[in-house]
């Protein structure tokens, strides 16, 4: 290749081939957006269809309630009970980013504060209490309006 | 026809008769105020026919009236002579007019409507010993000097008693109309309140945050009110000024001598009172109007001897939907269940097979947490045995196998080994031990190498309704013992509402529930504008209307019925107790998993600041501020080698 002219397809075919993309690399994205938190997955999944499927990945989620709690949530037990109350991207969008946002909003109660690793094993058993809760009440049929939840949404959210 | 008054009303028109006037009396003046339209029927009732709208107008005549006489009762007795038996007198109970002609015999033309200093000048007035009233009283109210009076009545002693209840309240800053003779009760009142005070401060008002004890401060905001309105008064417009601390206050103290008249037996009083307590609770906002309005509904219940017709069919899932929307609203049921799931999960540590009798089933809501906690747990889950126990249903439908099934599917998606089994009981007390005993049949395994099957049995808010009947309760917990449960748990109303007399009765019920509907309020807001902002439909607000109603029918159980009508019959913790230690249990200890697992809930809830979650002895409670409203226990039966409870009720 001694010539310094090239057509201007040709330059930039050369330019793409010596750029990295991350799109090309799906296991170190899945690695980097399995650190960001669910707000950030969120925005994170409207980026493009390849970032919207592996945001959507459970085992993505998986990582994202289990990060603060010691040994890793229970492993696969833990696993295939949550994947059959309807999984842990729902487990979280419902229950687990629900209660660490209130949580996080206040100080531990009068006569008990709890460490970062006990909140967060509380959090996610607490989650999956009620997590259980609300697919029970959606057994009842489509007609059912399952409203065990609703103590935890938000006010409307202008952020 | 009651007319303690006419001798503090007739006698020289607006005498105050100061050392006599009733609080009763009091109350009528102030009922006065708040009439409009028609003929005031408080003073109806003591045989006044006023009309509302000359109420201003007559208040100001027998202000003239008692001026008049009182500034010329030391050189003029010869004019209150004059007065007594020359005058016409025309029927006293058209007030106005009377009142018109006692008036048109001074001489003096009415003096000018007194400044602002009244206050002080008038309570001067009010140290003239009541002897130039006896003395005016009698000359006047001779009924042979007067040839128009027909229908005087003079009171006897004993009936002023009736209305020597609790004394209302002036709450004169509440409704002035700008002149003095609410000046003059002010000055009066303020000299009642403060020997009262004492008195009612014993009667516990409801926990509104209006204490009882601000009556105190309700003093100097009174003075200040009633000045400002007496030297705002010039001319006959009312001036119309409700405040409604005042109010709040005057509302505790009707419904509590509502209360008493009813307790006494003296329904006509009882009953222009609760009206009283209607009007009263319209000037509230919030938790107090509802709960006034719930116990004056309870309170006419109980005048009227209305019995609710119990219709069992729409009644049981009518309370099981209302029972759903409080589960929403409030944390009350859940922590219920959490915390004893977390005590049952405790005691089934390491067991492969597992019973749960629920003695409150209704939806069930309490079992998936129960099913995935087990399901999660190390060493996997047991396979899990559920009897449910629910009321009859007429209906043809059958709850409690629906239910039944939605668990089943639940379990099966989580991989539970489950079995339900429903019973109809229409009451506790018919159930039997041997009900509860496996299928012989068993899993398919051979019978020996099963396990045994480790009993809990669970009971939410439904034990306190056994003490309607004698000897239910103690029927139900040998049941319970006979089937030897590794623990029982237990979640019951903290209240005393089962002993004592009546109006101790309503005073504990007032209280508990003005708390729980200041629960209901203030946690409630919160998560009340989140649903409505994330379901789009008034969904918060329902479930809060709702909740109050579940609250309510409790009220209208409490408080008018009796006897075996009366389920809801709530004791404290302490008294749970002794009769579970009586039955031959001993208590369990709930951990502190369970303490810090209800304080996180408590920390989702918005508007959750006010909730407390308190360790008693072992229990856990949760209450609003510094009130606790349940209580979550766990019991087991006691060790063999302590002494057997006597079989004999301990009732």
């Amino acid at each position: 290749m001694g010539d310094m002219i090239l057509p201007l397809e040709e330059e930039e075919d050369m330019k793409r081939r010596n750029t990295f993309s991350i799109n090309d690399n799906v296991d170190l994205l899945v690695e980097i957006l399995g650190r960001l938190d669910g707000r950030s997955l969120g925005v994170a999944a409207c980026v493009c269809r390849l970032w919207s499927s592996v945001c959507r990945r459970d085992s993505v989620w998986e990582a994202l309630c289990n990060r603060h709690v010691a040994g890793g949530g229970g492993g696969p037990g833990t696993r295939s009970v949550v994947a059959a109350l309807g999984g842990y991207r729902r487990l979280y969008r419902l229950c687990v980013g629900p209660v660490l946002d209130r949580l996080a909003g206040g100080p531990g109660r009068a006569g008990w504060a709890p460490t970062r690793e006990e909140a967060a094993h509380l959090s996610l058993s607490l989650s999956l209490s009620l997590f259980s809760i609300d697919c029970y009440e959606r057994l009842g049929g489509p007609r059912q309006r399952p409203a065990s939840l609703l103590f935890l949404c938000k006010p409307v959210n202008v952020s | 026809m009651k007319r303690e008054h006419q001798e503090s009303v007739a006698a020289g028109g607006g005498y105050p008769a100061a050392a006599g006037m009733m609080s009763g009396g009091k109350g009528k003046m102030m009922g006065m105020e708040e009439e409009d339209g028609g003929v005031d029927e408080l003073l109806a009732a003591l045989g006044y026919k006023v009309r509302a709208s000359d109420m201003a107008d007559v208040a100001q005549k027998l202000e003239q009236l008692e001026m008049a006489m009182t500034s010329s009762a030391a050189q003029d007795d010869a004019f209150l002579s004059h007065l007594a038996s020359d005058t016409v007198h025309y029927n006293p109970s058209d007030l106005s007019t009377w009142l018109e002609s006692m008036l048109s015999e001074l001489n003096a033309p009415p003096p000018p409507l007194p400044s602002a200093p009244i206050p002080n000048n008038r309570s001067n007035q009010f140290e003239l010993p009541p002897a130039p009233a006896a003395a005016v009283r009698a000359p006047i109210l001779d009924p042979g000097e007067c040839s128009t009076i027909t229908t005087v009545d003079f009171p006897t002693p004993g009936r002023q008693s009736e209305y020597d209840l609790k004394p209302i309240p002036a709450a004169p800053g509440r409704v002035v109309y700008g002149s003095e003779p609410l000046a003059e009760e002010n000055a009066r009142d303020r000299k009642r309140m403060r020997t009262s005070s004492s008195s009612s401060s014993s009667s516990r008002g409801g926990g509104i945050g209006v204490g009882v004890g601000g009556m105190g401060s309700a003093m100097p905001a009174a003075t200040e009110a009633s000045s400002v309105a007496a030297g705002a008064a010039t001319g006959a417009l009312p001036v119309v000024v409700v405040d409604s601390q005042e109010a709040g206050i005057r509302l505790v103290h009707t419904l509590m001598a509502c209360a008493e008249a009813v307790q006494q037996d003296n329904l006509k009083a009882a009953d222009v009172l609760v009206k009283q307590i209607s009007m009263l609770a319209a000037s509230q906002g919030g938790a107090m109007r509802k709960v006034a309005g719930y116990f004056a509904e309870a309170l006419a219940r109980r005048i009227y001897r209305v019995h609710p017709h119990q219709d069992c069919s729409l009644d049981a899932a009518f309370s099981d939907i209302l029972e759903m929307h409080f589960y929403e609203s409030c944390p009350y049921l859940k922590f219920a269940h959490f915390t004893a799931n977390q005590a049952i999960l405790e005691a089934f540590a390491g067991c492969r097979r597992v019973h749960v009798i629920d003695f409150s089933m209704k939806q069930g809501m309490q079992w998936p947490a129960l099913m995935q906690a087990l399901a999660l747990r190390p060493g996997g889950p047991p396979s899990l045995r559920l009897t449910g126990i629910g009321p009859p249903q007429t209906d043809n439908t059958d709850a409690l196998q629906q239910v039944g099934w939605k668990l089943a599917q639940l379990a099966d998606t989580i991989h539970v080994d489950f079995q339900y089994r429903g019973y109809v009981a229409n009451s506790l007390a018919d159930l039997e031990a041997c009900m509860f005993e496996a299928d012989a049949s068993g899993n398919g395994n051979g019978g020996a190498d099963e396990e045994p099957e480790v009993v809990a049995v669970n009971s939410v808010f439904e034990l306190h309704r056994l003490l309607a009947r004698p000897g239910a309760l103690e029927k139900v917990l040998g049941t319970v013992r006979a089937v030897r449960p590794r623990i029982v748990t237990m979640v019951e109303q903290e209240a005393n509402h089962n002993a004592g007399s009546f109006l101790e009765r309503f005073t504990e019920a007032l209280h508990y529930y003005s708390t729980m509907f200041d629960s209901l309020e203030g946690g409630g807001t919160a998560a009340a504008a989140a649903a409505e902002a994330a379901v789009g439909a008034s969904m918060g607000q329902q479930d809060l209307v709702m909740s109050e109603v579940y609250l309510g029918r409790q009220i209208c159980n409490v408080v008018p019925c009796e006897g075996t009508e009366r389920t809801e019959r709530h004791e404290t913790l302490g008294q749970w107790r002794g009769r579970m230690t009586r039955a031959g249990f001993e208590p369990v200890h709930l951990g502190s998993n369970a303490f810090k697992q209800a304080s996180m809930l408590l920390a989702l809830f918005a508007g959750g600041d006010g909730y407390r979650v308190e360790e008693k002895e072992g229990c856990l409670t949760l209450g609003w501020h510094t009130r606790p409203l349940i209580a979550t226990s766990a019991w087991r039966v006691a060790a063999a080698g302590a002494a057997l409870p006597a079989a004999s009720a301990a009732r």
